[in-house]
């Protein structure tokens, strides 16, 4: 009886730990999905970009040595102008009918930022500067890190931001617009290249935190990172369901959830084998996600 | 001279996995799954020849039945999901089928020697054709008679009725369904004879190499599978032999000189050719220039 109440609480802790980890794996998906809903098409450089830019923040923070906060803020800014670039140099250009092209121009974009981090870093992993390491609440038998609370803090308080100026600004109105009918919304005078834009710009401010995020709760950032998110973003994109937004966020904690379990009672080797499973039973029995929309766009 | 062997040997290799997602992309589908059949390929005839002691011809046979088989069975629920969704089901189930080599661990005892694929430690005692005393001109004859053999029979097939429903399926299904084209036949054998295409090049690849390891088989291999077609164009095969080509004979071995900086010119280039020609190096426009340019 001790030794079940012991696994049981063990393994409770390692779900709850893993919810509050998946809050990154949320942001990713978010990101994959606006940038979805807005175009119709994947960013494959999205999550490079993220790692890219939590690097310049660590970069920051070891040149001038910075707060905790500002490395967050300098990752974010990076990752934004990233998100535009990408925008500009992979899909402005591209017809927009030609999904195969802008999708290999972004994967041509996602090794090019890659390569470059890997020039950079000379492709060793580097520590990140963690916050509230020390701090441990206890709540009963459970315990709560401290940096996986700050990391969910954030990507709760993102997430809102981002709800916010998606359903209460002019500028949100014009994205979601966009993303319902192109060609309406420009005879409504929207300038769509414009709207796009922004669209990924917003998309990479999000992943410039979620990459922060990233690298705050695993302690290192390398360059091998950032296959693996790319990876767990678009799984959890389409768990949730393309295009849609609390879609991604379920399906982001629930992934972490997942994640952390099996790696409790299987080990690290064996971890993404089920959360790649679990997609395939997602495809199988509910292609269209969590939140599968009633007309399917694809 | 070896060296440039070797150099065409991959470059053989590299060509027939970019046919194998040739077929697939001319049907409009994406898939990224081409490296998780070539390692199938790869491990399959690797084990037949180590483990069982087979011929060569008929392990490689094997491998590329059982690559098509699991790409005939991923096709059909790759179907229930169109477009980018099938990327993403591709993606996971090539790294699925890595993580499962990765954990693969079959090692029996040969002649006091302890064989087979070791997990995390690869595989390393593929030697068919060392041990049967194969020179390196013989073992590159005999894998680019496969790659002559694939893009004679796929040259063949745009010739005919098959590349033109192929086309059309990839142009727009439900026109094609329209005129009677049985989507779901197309596209799940396009899948299956994509995934023999790369379970062949996946089984002489094991044993050029001589020894695998799980890392070669990341999604990297497969954007390189279907980077070549893209970035040769869907008219014609040779558009993706000259891809594999430039990319294999010039950015990865002419310029080893730039070390890191070839993968970066490698996305640069990815991403300019794309904005210039995205429809590949050999679309309309410069094919037509080229039979201009015979005819005179």
């Amino acid at each position: 009886m001790e030794d079940f109440l012991y696994e049981a609480v063990e393994i409770i802790q390692t779900i709850w730990d893993g919810i509050l980890f998946g809050s990154t794996y949320a942001l990713i998906g978010i990101g994959f999905t606006l940038i979805f809903g807005a175009m119709g098409k994947l960013n494959m450089a999205y999550a490079g970009a993220a790692i890219a830019g939590a690097y310049v923040g660590l970069a920051v923070s070891l040149f001038f040595d910075a707060t905790i906060i500002f490395v967050f803020a300098v990752s974010a800014v990076i990752s934004t102008l990233l998100g535009y670039i990408v925008y500009q140099t992979c899909f402005r250009f591209i017809p927009t009918h030609n999904h195969l092209a802008a999708l290999m121009a972004s994967v041509g974009g996602l090794f090019f930022i890659d390569e470059l981090i890997v020039l950079a870093t000379l492709g060793s992993p580097m520590n990140f500067p963690g916050l509230f390491e020390d701090a441990y609440f206890e709540i009963g038998p459970f315990g709560i890190r401290g940096d996986l609370l700050f990391v969910f803090l954030i990507g709760i308080v993102s997430t809102l931001l981002l709800l916010y100026v998606l359903f209460k600004t002019r500028l949100g109105m014009a994205t979601r617009a966009v993303a319902q009918q192109d060609i309406a919304a420009q005879l409504c005078g929207i300038n769509i290249h414009r709207t796009n834009s922004i669209t990924f710009s917003i998309a990479g401010l999000l992943g410039g935190i979620a990459g922060a995020m990233t690298a705050a709760a695993v302690g290192v950032l390398s360059p091998v990172m950032t296959v693996p998110l790319t990876i767990k973003g678009l799984i959890v994109t389409v768990i949730g369901g393309l295009g849609s937004i609390p879609g991604a966020i379920i399906a982001g904690l629930f992934v972490g959830a997942f994640e952390n379990f099996f790696l409790y009672i299987r080990g690290i080797d064996e971890r993404d084998m089920y959360v790649v499973a679990l997609l395939f039973i997602f495809l199988i029995f509910r292609p269209n996600g969590i939140f599968s929309k009633t007309i399917n766009r694809d | 001279m070896d060296f440039y062997l070797n150099l065409i040997n991959t470059i053989g290799i590299h060509t027939m996995l970019g046919l194998s997602a040739y077929l697939l992309l001319q049907t409009g589908q994406l898939s990224l799954a081409q490296a998780g059949f070539f390692a199938v390929g790869s491990y399959t005839a690797a084990i037949l020849t180590v483990i069982f002691q087979w011929n060569i011809i008929p392990s490689v046979l094997v491998a590329m039945l059982v690559s098509g088989f699991l790409a005939f069975l991923v096709g059909f629920p790759a179907l229930r999901v169109k477009g980018l969704m099938l990327v993403v089901a591709t993606i996971a189930f090539s790294e699925f089928v890595r993580m499962f080599f990765y954990n693969l661990k079959w090692r029996v005892t040969r002649n006091g020697e302890e064989i087979g694929p070791d997990g995390t430690m690869g595989f390393a005692e593929i030697r068919y054709f060392s041990d049967n005393g194969w020179s390196n001109f013989e073992v590159t004859l005999f894998l680019w008679s496969f790659v002559i053999l694939i893009m004679g029979v796929i040259w063949w097939s745009d010739q005919s009725r098959t590349g033109a429903v192929l086309r059309a399926v990839g142009e727009d299904e439900l026109a094609a369904s329209s005129v009677g084209i049985n989507l779901t036949v197309v596209k799940v054998s396009a899948m299956t004879a994509g995934g023999f295409i790369a379970g062949i090049s996946g089984g002489l690849y094991a044993h050029q190499v001589t020894s695998l390891d799980h890392h070669s088989f990341t999604v990297l291999l497969g954007t390189f599978a279907i980077a070549y077609p893209i970035l040769g164009g869907l008219s014609n095969v040779f558009g993706t032999l000259v891809a594999v080509i430039f990319i294999q004979g010039l950015l990865v071995e002419g310029l080893r000189f730039l070390g890191d900086w070839r993968m970066i010119l490698f996305g640069l280039l990815i991403v300019l050719a794309m904005n210039f020609k995205p429809l590949g190096l050999f679309d309309k426009q410069t094919m037509d220039l080229i039979k201009k340019a015979i005819r005179v």
